[in-house]
């Protein structure tokens, strides 16, 4: 450029012109920069090609910042530094300054921000020209314009950077749905929908509390090591809660970060809070489900595994006992319980008959059932006394049952030929004998169940069965079954009534009807226990 | 289960390209600490940059910003920046805050400094 100071008028436009030519063709290069930097570094180029042997500076300091961010040349084309200088202090920390030339311009921007341009010639003996000064004016200008470009661009550049969180807010909040559900049984949803809050709405910390009552049952925190110590303004915090069954669940979230510290959580950041928290409490419940459903299948399972071994030992038919009419029937119930009945000859002139029921239901009930029945059919065939058998029974049945399984049981021996029943109760219902125009007989008897205690002794007691005499053995099932007003069979059927009123039914149809009297009376009720009957008819 | 764990951030230059490892939570305090040591760097020549983040697993977007910033000084230096070991969860964020249309990413470290060009 040119360095003198006095130009003739019409030399002094000319040069001007060619100035605003040459800026002219610059002009898209400066609009076209998206960053401070690369302003910087265009004007930097510009000015260098424009000021020979000249130091240059151009400066950036935003309305924010104390500092200035310099961009230089170092006397030398594309020898560009950087460096950052106090807001006051802008071209003033170099050598020699006050015996050099200069043009220094500090400009303020429309945000407040501003920039300088220092020029200073390497030789002190040259100096700049009016038209140098009213040049760099011109570039101040175009500077202003380039500047608004930038800003503008940042403005755009922010606005995808926040429309882009809005979409990865909600693709998270998506995505966490999904794997707080597909976590397993021993994970926690609610401690990974702790983190993904914290993450989406720039919390610092968080923290979540499952209180029951007064008592904390589950705490957690993210980052998990700030727990103990961790820098938490109260006054910038969020928090959602629900309450599952017993349980509160208590979501806190600390300090919304930002890039120029922290600042309050917005709306959408308690939006974003509720609806994970929500989540949380869908999966819970999806949770508590599922595992209901797990578990009526495994009692729906474990009853059929029941149901086939209780039906495998109730017997298909009984024997045929001359002189005599026996039937017996088995309804077990949906839940299957551990009633049996059986009639095992021991020998031409004796049969045993038993009718029994286990304490408990399912498999476990359906297995000591199994056993006892194992145990009977191999005593029988010794020459065992009744009394010597049901103590060998209970001996054997303590060593297999736990604690709480036990099996009350009404076990006969019969003689046909004699009519003679002898018996033994084992902690059962009593069994009943009608005879036509007789009062029903009780046969009480007084032993404890079998396997309910080591050495328990049975003695048994004997009767004689007359001609058109019935026996019915049965279990609570009959006698307990209850309608939907909670009222038991025999409250309102009393047995000897049934007796009477069908003393004429073969022992078959006696017990069917009786099964179907029940039913009767239950009606919709669901049943409860396992219908079990066995009836002997002296003929 | 997420690993939770301080924020740590180690590095090291490998025939003058700077590995930066991280480990914990990427959010204002760990994008600040990833963005210094870069700049650190960045004064030495270095424009070939590997972030590792084996050991993190959350970021924010504040962490992101950084990121971000990172990248952009990179694009005007005509360098290179790849992410390694990337846990599933912040791939996807970074792919949905666009961080991929101009980084790169690797399995490891390895991977990513054979996709840098040859010196």
């Amino acid at each position: 450029m040119n360095n003198q100071s006095n130009i003739p008028s019409d030399s002094l436009s000319d040069i001007l012109t060619n100035q605003i030519e040459v800026l002219s063709k610059k002009f898209p290069n400066f609009i076209r920069s998206v960053s401070i930097q690369e302003l910087g570094d265009q004007i930097i180029q510009y000015l260098t090609l424009s000021f020979s042997d000249t130091y240059i500076e151009f400066a950036y300091r935003s309305a924010t910042s104390n500092f200035w961010k310099v961009f230089s040349n170092s006397g030398a084309i594309h020898q560009q530094t950087f460096k950052q200088s106090r807001i006051e202090s802008f071209g003033d920390s170099l050598p020699d300054n006050n015996k050099t030339v200069k043009i220094k311009i500090i400009h303020t921007l429309d945000d407040n921000s501003a920039i300088g341009i220092l020029l200073l010639k390497n030789n002190p003996d040259q100096g700049f020209s009016d038209v140098d000064s009213v040049s760099v004016r011109l570039i101040v200008y175009i500077i202003e314009m380039a500047y608004r470009n930038i800003v503008h661009h940042k403005k755009e550049k922010d606005l995808v950077f926040s429309l882009n969180h809005r979409i990865l807010q909600l693709n998270s909040l998506i995505e966490t749905g999904i794997e707080v559900e597909k976590l397993d049984q021993t994970s926690s949803p609610h401690h990974l929908a702790l983190i993904r809050a914290a993450s989406l709405t720039n919390a610092s910390y968080a923290k979540l509390l499952v209180a029951s009552g007064q008592k904390i049952k589950e705490e957690y925190y993210f980052p998990e090591h700030l727990q103990n110590n961790r820098p938490v303004d109260n006054t910038n915090q969020i928090s959602t809660k629900f309450t599952y069954r017993e349980d509160t669940y208590i979501f806190d979230l600390f300090n919304k970060e930002s890039r120029i510290g922290n600042m309050p959580f917005d709306d959408t950041d308690q939006l974003l809070l509720d609806a994970l928290a929500k989540q949380v409490y869908a999966s819970l419940e999806n949770r508590y489900l599922h595992k209901e459903t797990l578990e009526k299948q495994r009692i729906e399972q474990e009853m059929s595994v029941a149901a086939t071994i209780q039906q495998k030992i109730i017997p298909i038919a009984l024997p045929v006992i001359k002189g005599y009419d026996l039937a017996g029937i088995n309804i077990p119930s949906k839940s299957v319980g551990g009633d049996y009945f059986d009639c095992l000859p021991i020998s031409k002139r004796k049969y045993i008959l038993v009718v029994a029921d286990v304490t408990g239901k399912g498999v476990p009930a359906a297995l000591l059932v199994s056993s006892f029945h194992s145990y009977l059919s191999a005593y029988s065939e010794g020459s065992f006394t009744l009394s010597k058998l049901a103590t060998r029974l209970n001996k054997v049945l303590y060593r297999e049952s736990t604690d709480d399984k036990f099996i009350t049981a009404f076990i006969v021996i019969l003689r046909p030929e004699l009519g003679e029943i002898e018996y033994i109760n084992a902690g059962h219902n009593p069994a009943y004998v009608y005879s036509r125009g007789m009062p029903i007989r009780e046969l009480k008897g007084s032993g404890l169940p079998l396997g309910m205690f080591p050495d328990s002794e049975y003695s048994s007691e004997r009767i004689t069965l007359r001609r058109g005499e019935r026996l019915l053995l049965y279990t609570d099932g009959v006698t307990e079954a209850q309608n939907e007003g909670g009222k038991f069979f025999e409250q309102k059927y009393p047995l000897d009534k049934y007796f009477s009123k069908h003393q004429h039914l073969a022992t078959k149809e006696f017990i069917s009807n009786l099964v179907k009297d029940i039913k009767a009376f239950t009606g919709s009720a669901p049943q409860n226990d396992d219908i079990t009957a066995m009836s002997l008819w002296r003929l | 289960m997420i690993m939770d764990i301080p924020f740590e951030l180690k590095s090291e230059i490998r025939e003058n390209r700077l590995i930066i490892s991280t480990s914990g939570y990427i959010n204002n305090i760990g994008g600040e600490a990833i963005a210094k040591e870069f700049n650190n760097h960045l004064g030495r020549g270095i424009k070939y940059v590997v972030i590792n983040l084996s050991g993190s697993k959350v970021v924010n977007s504040i962490g992101i910003s950084f990121l971000l910033e990172i990248l952009e000084t990179l694009q005007e230096e005509n360098g290179k920046l790849i992410f390694t070991n990337l846990d599933p969860a912040i791939d996807k964020m970074l792919t949905i805050m666009g961080i991929f249309k101009f980084a790169g990413k690797a399995s490891n470290i390895d991977e990513a400094l054979q996709s840098f060009p040859a010196q």
